[in-house]
């Protein structure tokens, strides 16, 4: 290959003043992340190494969308393998036939290369396909513009570099040349012309190749495509707190309370704004965006993104941006903060491991303890919270009402038990629930487990509180609960709800509350498996079970109960199309159980029509909370199915009567 | 403008009906072990003055005549809301005064207390319903009332108030001093406290009297509890004899006969 020092000259002039902009743009990005609060406790370095290894080398949540997951991983891969070619060509600028070292001469990196080539390009023939052709809901509202931009980078970058590989080939006939075979391909086609042509082909890929490479460099810091450079430390900056835990604040030492101005979200969160990609899962899998609602869990991201950029880089030149809206109110209406089921599914779908809940449970504690905003059926629960330990305004029953008919000990009559039964408000206090929990006393009794309850010591675990961002009420009542637990040398708790199950197992450790914890389904598969419980009726139903958000996402507990179902002779299971981690919440978390669904469809309806349609005789679930939302959607739907508690169901095959008679 | 807001500590109304006992002795629904909170519309008119008090500035005093070991939250609660200081009146024969009792009482404490333009209260209390306080109070006090207030209309000049009446309501003004009662309105839903509130109501000032300092009471309002009673409510069930069809007979029959059908 031809070279001078003027090609060297201009190659590195490019390069100097590309590479001067691109990090002058990437260090206004790390300067604004800079601008939020830590620390933040990070998870064990194992940890996020795997984590580094399945998303990003192994895509593994991408993969989860076969057509956008196999056409980025071919772009990915490709881009990690052509990463030679751009070496090779920098080289070549400055030493003519310059290769890399050992691996540069032989057919087999060029073979490889050639490959990627064509992978890349059948790639962004497929992401073509789908902004264009296919059109999933999710890329509505992506930043169009810079995605056909990105696009035509890439296919760029691939175009002018098959042609100059080619005309390279031609030319030069390089040792690497029998390994290129799409290169080779395109070189046939070409050799034929005269070699000024051929030249002249060359000049132009190889030069253009440079540019759009370039130019692409420069543009990266401001668009999506900053994931490739911040989505890397996004995984390996991964939070320490379990999934389903909310992070505590020192509410006699902060400052503020919860998220209001940019400065009091954390450089994780600011981080999390860059990584976003704006590929949308998030927006597909969110239960209030399905159903109509302003919700929209990328806009969390992106619009956090436009606005810290925006804010952020005023206060680092040293002013305010004058006419910029307010984070709470403004970027993010209320509605839009309350519309939030904190279920999950755009954490658990995130590529890039965004975390949605933080935030907007942060700008929820700004909301409710500094200015007292919050859905007036909302209030009422916080309330009453206050007032009675638990959220359910004019429930009028006692907490052991559900007793009538069983024999349950009270730990304040001296009664002793391996398990601590924690009821729950939502179940001990709503009717419907009450033959789900009489059915697990009798089930626990069959097996001779021995657990005894509270009673009226019991108080709210406070995750409702917690959840509509009233921090304060949550730890006072965690303080309260944690001292009632100790004072009964409490050490083995057994919850049929996956909220309280999930505060005591991941929140209350915040506090000091150390416990074994378990989901009542976890402890009845267990039963089952050991043969203490020896299911024998024949249970004859088609059962579908609805995950409860907090015992599966935010725990990982999807197999216990299913597990127990399919230990029940004569049921017959079927999946709905949204179960396990793409499972839609019931309407109820977050605390919006006490909110009336009125924007859009109402999410239980929705549910519940997603279990009528598996033709099943039953929906099963495991959550009293899921129970009213299935309960009240049946209703309203006039649907056949029928929700049950998988103890409910489990109660019933086993001979002998440890069933409750019940109608239908 | 100085507002004075009467709350009474109650039960709980919403206590689960196992819970409600009633003190043969005392004749007086049983407060130990149950929670206490505000009386319902006692929410009410607090949020009535604090509107006031966050439109055209006012100083609020929360009164309430409790005794002074359970009466802790109660008063927590009102100045977390924006009350400016509290008047405790501890007594621990309280939860047994009837109505005019209370009333003469609360005229005592607030002629002691000295100024006033406003006293409020709510229009019932949630546990005697007896709907006294106002009316009595003010006739004590020499004031102006004005019962079943929704919303106050306008204060800078006249009061001008809105009370609920049947489908509607009337227009009222009123001199000062006056004595309002009120009912609950979508436009005075309690507030919550915002969490700096809570921290720092527990600064404010609480004064706490007992009934001695407030000079003898004439009597005890002259109303006695003779006797108080939880109804009973039992419930029969009556087994239908024969063959199914003669069942369903008989059953169409009663049904009638109980005319539900």
């Amino acid at each position: 290959m031809e070279s001078s020092w003027l090609r060297a000259l201009v190659v590195l002039a490019l390069v100097v003043v590309a590479g001067a902009i691109f990090t002058r743009k990437l260090l206004l990005v790390y300067r604004l992340i800079r601008l939020g609060a830590g620390p933040v406790p990070l998870a064990p370095p194992g940890e996020r190494l795997r984590d580094l290894v399945a998303q990003v080398l192994g895509h593994r949540k991408v993969l989860r969308r076969p057509l956008a997951g196999v056409l980025h991983l071919f772009i990915f891969w490709g881009f990690l393998v052509l990463l030679t070619t751009i070496i090779q060509a920098m080289g070549e600028a400055f030493s003519p036939g310059w290769t890399l070292p050992v691996i540069g001469q032989p057919p087999l990196l060029a073979a490889l290369q050639d490959l990627f080539i064509a992978l890349v390009l059948i790639g962004v023939g497929m992401a073509l396909w789908m902004r264009l052709v296919s059109r999933p809901r999710r890329l509505e509202g992506q930043d169009r513009r810079g995605a056909y931009l990105i696009l035509g980078f890439i296919g760029g970058i691939m175009i002018t570099l098959l042609l100059s590989r080619a005309g390279q080939i031609v030319l030069e006939s390089p040792a690497w040349a029998p390994g290129a075979a799409l290169s080779g391909f395109v070189a046939g086609a070409i050799a034929g012309a005269p070699r000024a042509v051929v030249r002249g082909v060359f000049e132009v890929a190889w030069w253009g190749h440079l540019l759009i490479i370039l130019i692409f460099l420069t543009w990266i810091p401001e668009g999506k495509h900053l994931h490739l450079i911040t989505l890397v430390p996004n995984i390996l900056l991964k939070k320490a707190r379990p999934r389903g835990a909310l992070a505590p604040i020192d509410i006699e030492q902060a400052e503020h309370l919860g998220i209001s101005s940019i400065e009091h979200s954390t450089w994780k969160d600011m981080l999390d704004a860059f990584a976003c990609m704006e590929c949308g899962r998030c927006v597909e899998v969110c239960p209030a965006n399905a159903t109509g609602k302003e919700l929209d869990p990328r806009r969390l991201h992106t619009d956090l993104r436009t606005h810290l950029t925006r804010v952020g880089s005023a206060r680092l030149a040293g002013g305010e941006a004058a006419d910029a809206p307010a984070l709470v109110g403004g970027v993010f209406s209320e509605a839009f903060l309350w519309q939030c089921l904190t279920c999950g599914a755009c954490v658990e779908e995130c590529p890039a491991a965004n975390d949605h809940i933080d935030k907007i449970v942060g700008m929820r504690r700004h909301l409710v303890m500094e200015e007292a905003r919050v859905p007036d059926t909302m209030g009422d629960a916080l309330r009453s919270l206050e007032a009675r330990g638990h959220p359910f305004r004019g429930a009028g029953l006692s907490r052991t009402a559900w007793t009538a008919g069983v024999e349950v000990k009270t730990l304040a009559d001296g009664g002793r038990a391996e398990w601590l039964l924690w009821v729950g408000c939502a179940s001990a206090l709503n009717e419907r629930n009450h033959g789900s929990l009489r059915a697990l006393v009798r089930v626990l009794q069959r097996a001779g487990v021995e657990a005894a309850i509270l009673g009226d010591e019991e108080a709210c675990t406070g995750d409702p509180a917690r959840r509509m961002g009233n921090e304060y009420l949550f730890q006072q009542l965690a303080q309260q609960n944690i001292e009632t637990l100790n004072r009964y040398g409490v050490r083995k708790i057994l919850t049929a709800c996956p909220h309280c199950y999930n505060t005591f197992k991941n929140e209350y450790p915040q506090f000091g509350g150390q416990y074994e914890v378990w989901h009542h389904t976890q402890l009845l598969a267990r039963l089952v498996e050991e043969r203490r419980l020896a299911p024998s009726e024949a249970v004859p139903l088609t059962v579908t079970f609805h995950d409860p958000c907090y015992l599966g996402r935010h725990n990982g507990e999807y197999d216990a109960p299913r597990r127990v179902l399919a230990a029940i002779p004569g049921v017959r299971t079927v999946e709905m199309a949204q179960c396990r981690e793409r499972g839609f919440c019931c309407g109820a978390g977050g605390g919006l159980y006490w909110v009336e669904d009125r924007v859009g469809q109402r999410i239980n309806h929705v549910r519940t029509d997603h279990a009528t349609a598996t033709g099943a005789q039953v929906v099963a679930t495991a959550c009293p909370f899921c129970m009213l939302m299935l309960e009240d959607g049946v209703a309203a739907r006039e649907a056949k199915i029928r929700p049950m508690d998988v103890a409910e169901l489990l109660g019933r095959s086993l001979a002998g009567g440890s069933a409750e008679r019940s109608g239908g | 403008m100085d507002i004075i807001v009467c709350l009474k500590q109650v039960v709980d109304p919403e206590l689960p009906a196992r819970d409600f006992a009633i003190d043969p002795a005392t004749r007086r629904q049983v407060r130990e072990g149950r929670p206490l909170v505000l009386s319902t519309y006692d929410e009410n008119a607090l949020e009535v003055a604090l509107q006031m008090k966050d439109h055209q500035g006012a100083k609020v005093t929360a009164l309430t005549i409790a005794p002074q070991a359970t009466v802790g939250d109660t008063v927590r609660l009102a100045l977390a809301m924006g009350a400016d200081e509290a008047v405790v009146i501890d007594d621990p024969r309280s939860p047994e005064l009837s109505g005019p009792a209370r009333a003469r009482m609360l005229a005592a404490v607030i002629r002691k207390i000295g100024r006033y333009d406003l006293v409020l209260t709510g229009c019932e209390s949630a546990d005697l319903v007896e709907r006294l306080i106002a009316p009595l109070l003010a006739e004590e006090l020499g004031a102006a009332c004005v019962t079943f207030v929704a919303r106050i209309d306008a204060a800078d000049g006249p009061l001008v108030v809105r009370r609920q009446a049947d489908e509607g309501y009337h227009v009222v003004e009123a001199r000062l001093p006056a004595v309002l009662s009120v009912t609950s309105d979508e436009a005075n839903r309690p507030r919550l406290p915002k969490v700096k509130d809570i921290v720092t109501a527990k600064r404010k000032p609480v004064q706490i009297w007992t009934p001695g300092d407030l000079g003898s009471m004439a009597d005890d309002g002259g109303v006695e509890v003779r006797d108080v009673a939880i109804p009973q409510r039992t419930g029969k069930c009556e087994f239908l004899t024969g063959d199914p069809a003669q069942q369903a007979e008989a059953l169409a029959l009663r049904l009638r006969e109980l005319k539900l059908l």
